[in-house]
């Protein structure tokens, strides 16, 4: 008889229990994945908690997925059209969705949500328009960058820091002599990581001398002439003439060397910013990636938001994820901390940005930079060019024969 | 009469295991044969182009290198790891004090997940701050270029994958070792056989299902290399350790050629099965 008694309470109170949520006004719940893990991820999860606290509507579930792993789960939950509500994605990589219908074009909402686009720095938003519809908004540039350790120059004696390439060069020549350290620190090997800096630094000479790696229609090779060589030589005498690149090292010895103290320069990406003032005794500058013909231009991609396709397509929930996309750039000097370069000149113009450190030292380069050509076929180009000058470059081969065999090899893959 | 209901008892035990075995195993390999002989991206339509894929591969010299560099690995690491695996047997197997411990310190690794094993000796190899490099530095000898040198870099993927698996094999062997029967030994020892002797006269010939169960695993396994050379070298340096199912993978997820991937893997199968009717053909022949 007792626990007949105790077993009904606990029924009647269930059942007050569940009904009392249903009484409260609940948030629209948004699913997104983002690729950002380690120092990134830190600071993206810290935006995600501030927009949920700054606001009831809507509560952003974050799902974060390894970045090599990132893109094999999106393409399957894609075509499965069982992909969140909002996803991260390279601008690089947006021409391999956005042909194929899966992500849901934005202009009619970003007109309901009163998104101020007139706000955004018009380069990145280019890159996220496919035949003038707007697909995606962007979070940031991360565009390739120079990175010099301060005290390694002071050693050397130079007052200062260099701007074009050749002064680089003479600079890096000078601190290898004076102190032993690596002069410049750029990747040029692949080990867990791919050797990509090459193909970004020799697209970035390549349009500092005003041409592109593909012609204007993405369909043929356009570094096998005089640009293309000069480009090249530059590289491989880095390496090889110069000397002022150590051979066999990889991503992970590059930037290591740099953060240890082992190295004047480094080419990299703006992303190693945030890790590389977290080591304690490093005292270092970024400055845009050097000219090496007169003018400036660097590589970049960009992250940028973008809506999946869904089964059914639910308007409150495209709403509240552009809300979400409009709060997130809109407060992009949270996510410079990270190093990355706001799309927002409002975000530019704040004092919080301002006030980091180094970033505004850099985030002039967002006006000289450009994107990877938008061709499907770019990810097989980039993984082959990338092999290729890291092969060239290991063996010393001249201009000419490297640039044909390489001209050759990215044909075979348009022409298909 | 009671009728024996063996049949049907033993299809419904193994029915869960088959239920999944068809569905994650056996269907997928009939739809990627299907798959092969389209051009698909996944995110649209199939479009059907026969025998094209097939032919492209033998054209392309990134497939071609890549299975070039997979059976690089087959040789290199088969012998390794079955003669490792051996090894570790007789020493389990032996009367040593230390056998109950090397048995769980050989076995230990294959244990750990093949990303984990991959970036443990990724930072064994490092270059510039490995352990490897830093005690060659402290012995006042040059460092070496493990995983970044093309010389050694498949040298030290394969170093990797017997430590990994070589574990293994020494099951296998000492499970045969034990199937021995004891007196085929105290036969010998009684004729005054040595160590040596009885190892080569005796356990090598009564050794010979097992090693050919071993032999055709191993190959099998060495052939479907992938992740610790991707996470290890990423295929690098240039490529030069690129093995064929990390250009599978590419192609079918990063360039979006799921066709051409599919009709890639069919052929990888089509060399594993060749292979390995040729070995059980081979040995069995010499038995008779």
């Amino acid at each position: 008889m007792m626990k007949r008694k105790w077993l009904l309470i606990a029924v009647v109170a269930l059942a007050v229990a569940a009904t009392l949520p249903a009484q409260a006004k609940k948030p629209t719940e948004v699913k997104f994945w983002t690729l950002f893990t380690g120092g990134d991820g830190e600071f993206f999860d810290a935006m995600i908690a501030a927009y949920n606290a700054s606001q009831s509507d809507v509560v952003m579930k974050n799902d974060t997925v390894k970045f090599t792993d990132y893109y094999t789960k999106l393409t399957a939950a894609l075509a499965a059209r069982t992909a969140p509500d909002v996803v991260v994605c390279h601008a690089s990589n947006l021409v391999n969705y956005v042909p194929n219908n899966v992500f849901v074009p934005l202009d009619s909402y970003i007109k309901k949500a009163g998104v101020n686009l007139s706000d955004f720095e018009a380069a990145p938003l280019a890159g996220c328009t496919f035949d003038g519809k707007l697909y995606a908004l962007p979070l940031d540039v991360h565009p390739l960058i120079m990175y010099y350790n301060k005290d390694l120059l002071k050693k050397a004696g130079i007052a200062q820091v260099p701007t074009t390439y050749a002064e680089v060069l003479a600079d890096a020549k000078l601190v290898q002599e004076k102190t032993g350290a690596i002069g410049i620190a750029c990747d040029d090997t692949t080990a867990t990581y791919k050797a990509y800096t090459f193909t970004r630094v020799f697209m970035s000479y390549l349009k500092q001398q005003g041409k592109t790696i593909l012609t204007a229609d993405n369909t043929k090779a356009n570094f096998n002439n005089e640009a293309g060589a000069k480009a090249y030589q530059l590289i491989c005498d880095m390496v090889n003439k110069d000397g002022v690149t150590p051979k066999g090292l990889d991503y992970d010895s590059s930037v290591a060397d740099f953060k240890l103290g082992k190295a004047a320069f480094h080419f990299n990406g703006v992303w190693a910013t945030g890790s590389f003032e977290g080591q304690k005794d490093l005292d270092f500058g970024a400055v845009q990636f050097p000219a090496a013909f007169g003018t400036n231009a660097a590589w970049t991609d960009s992250h940028t938001f973008a809506v999946p396709v869904q089964k059914k397509l639910d308007q409150q929930k495209v709403l509240a994820a552009i809300k979400f996309m409009d709060w997130m750039t809109s407060h992009g000097e949270m996510w410079a901390k990270a190093g990355h370069i706001p799309t927002r000149k409002s975000v530019v113009a704040k004092a919080e940005f301002q006030n980091l450190a180094h970033r505004k030292d850099y985030a002039a380069a967002v006006k000289y930079v450009f994107t990877p050509p938008a061709t499907p076929k770019w990810a097989q180009i980039y993984d082959l060019t990338s092999d290729c000058l890291e092969a060239a470059v290991a063996k010393n081969v001249d201009a000419n024969t490297a640039l044909a065999d390489m001209e050759q090899k990215v044909n075979a893959i348009l022409a298909r | 009469m009671r009728h024996n209901h063996n049949a049907r008892d033993a299809l419904l035990f193994s029915l869960p295991f088959l239920i999944v075995y068809l569905a994650f195993l056996v269907l997928p390999i009939f739809y990627g044969i299907y798959l092969s002989f389209f051009d698909w991206n996944i995110l649209s339509g199939k479009r059907f182009i026969g025998f094209l894929n097939y032919l492209d591969a033998f054209k392309d010299d990134k497939f071609l290198s890549s299975l070039l560099h997979t059976c690089e690995f087959v040789l290199i690491s088969t012998p390794t790891i079955i003669v490792a695996g051996f090894l570790m047997a007789l020493i389990v197997m032996s009367s040593s004090k230390l056998r109950r411990g090397a048995e769980t310190v050989f076995f230990m690794p294959y244990i750990l997940s093949i990303t984990v094993v991959g970036t443990l000796w990724s930072w064994i190899f490092q270059g510039s701050f490995g352990i490897l490099n830093q005690t060659l530095l402290a012995l006042g000898l040059r460092t070496v270029g493990w995983l970044t040198d093309p010389k050694t870099a498949m040298w030290s993927i394969a170093c990797a994958t017997v430590w990994w698996t070589a574990g293994f094999n020494m099951i296998l062997f000492t499970a045969g070792i034990k199937q021995i029967p004891d007196d085929v030994y105290e036969a010998a020892k009684l004729d005054g056989a040595g160590y040596f002797t009885t190892l080569v006269k005796i356990t090598l010939p009564m050794l010979r299902n097992t090693s050919l169960l071993v032999l055709i695993l191993q190959v099998i396994a060495s052939f479907k290399v992938f992740g610790q050379s991707y996470v290890m070298t990423g295929g690098g340096p240039y490529g030069s350790t690129r093995v064929l199912v990390q250009y599978i993978y590419e192609t079918g997820f990063t360039y979006f050629r799921m066709g051409y991937a599919s009709a890639m893997s069919i052929l990888l199968f089509l060399i594993i099965l060749f292979v390995s009717i040729f070995q059980f053909a081979a040995v069995k022949g010499e038995g008779k």
